[in-house]
């Protein structure tokens, strides 16, 4: 249910102007950006080698259920392979925990890349996404 | 023959390794991972010299690992046929002798040694010329010429002979 409301949502935002930093070239500063403590590289769920630079990406500015799903998961198991903390905690031991206050201050230094049916593919940063739980209220971000 | 050339590979690294040092655990690994190495297509890798560029990560599913195509120029040693090279002489037989040059290994049977030249046998077993004059035995150093290379996957083997115009010792141990 939750995906179909959310692509009536998408509907919506077809015509809405894009976000300003959506170019390829911001991304890998994005990433830095996001990355300040701890400049990484890890990137995300793939990383493109070199996308023609193509601008308009046409797919949804929110993070599906399943992005989410397997970002957590991925960034909860390498947290637990002892992989440097993005974020400052506050008691917190669980990696799920951890992964899920990273993603609520978009620290999680990941790229998405999502593949179209016709095999070409967008990646968006995961600082880029809008993301929202399960009740449809946005989670962290601005 | 050496070869300055440019390889690349595919780094998995640990989750644990993530951070600031990223890259440099990357090439750390690097080097230790391939330094010494033995490839039959390119030879021995001798040195890593300089890193050319370490591209976007992957993430590998289930295990959290991410891998980095890094491409990084090198030193690669190479034996090839027809090669005259300069060896140092590890084990000496009445089959012939081993020498070593750097990482490869070359045999020279007796068929590929001077015909004056006759092997004594005893505890420091050598081949010596019938007046003495010239004699291999262990650490000598020899010039010769590849006549055959066997290339594994991992290992290059070598066959050589003293058998020509200016082969042979170029240095005696024992006479130093």
């Amino acid at each position: 249910m939750a995906d179909e409301d959310y692509n009536d949502l998408d509907m919506g935002y077809e015509d809405e102007p894009l976000e300003p930093e959506i170019e390829e070239g911001a991304e890998e500063d994005l990433e830095n950006n996001a990355n300040e403590d701890a400049p990484e590289e890890i990137e995300g769920e793939e990383r493109e080698e070199q996308e023609p630079v193509e601008h308009p990406r046409k797919t949804s500015k929110y993070m599906t259920k399943y992005e989410r799903a397997r970002i957590l998961g991925t960034r909860a198991l390498q947290i637990s392979m002892n992989a440097p903390v993005m974020v400052e905690l506050e008691g917190e031991t669980d990696p799920l925990e951890i992964a899920m206050k990273e993603l609520r201050e978009r620290k999680i230094p990941f790229t998405i890349r999502r593949y179209l049916p016709d095999g070409s593919y967008e990646d968006w940063g995961v600082d880029e996404l809008i993301v929202e739980d399960s009740w449809k209220r946005q989670v962290g971000g601005d | 023959m050496f070869f300055h050339i440019v390889l690349e590979r595919n780094m998995q690294l640990h989750p644990r390794h993530f951070g600031r040092n990223l890259r440099d655990n990357i090439v750390a690994k690097l080097m230790k991972d391939v330094e010494g190495t033995c490839s039959g297509r390119h030879g021995f890798v001798v040195a890593i010299t300089g890193i050319e560029n370490i591209g976007k990560g992957l993430i590998r599913d289930g295990t959290g690992f991410v891998s980095f195509p890094v491409k990084y120029q090198c030193v690669v040693f190479r034996p090839f046929k027809g090669e005259i090279l300069e060896a140092v002489v590890t084990m000496v037989n009445k089959m012939g002798f081993f020498a070593e040059a750097g990482p490869v290994q070359i045999f020279v049977s007796n068929h590929l040694i001077p015909d004056d030249m006759e092997f004594q046998s005893g505890d420091m077993p050598n081949y010596t010329t019938s007046d003495g004059s010239v004699k291999i035995q262990k650490d000598s150093e020899v010039r010769l010429k590849i006549i055959g290379t066997r290339v594994d996957a991992t290992e290059i083997f070598c066959i050589g002979t003293i058998k020509d115009d200016f082969l042979g010792v170029i240095n005696d141990p024992a006479a130093a």
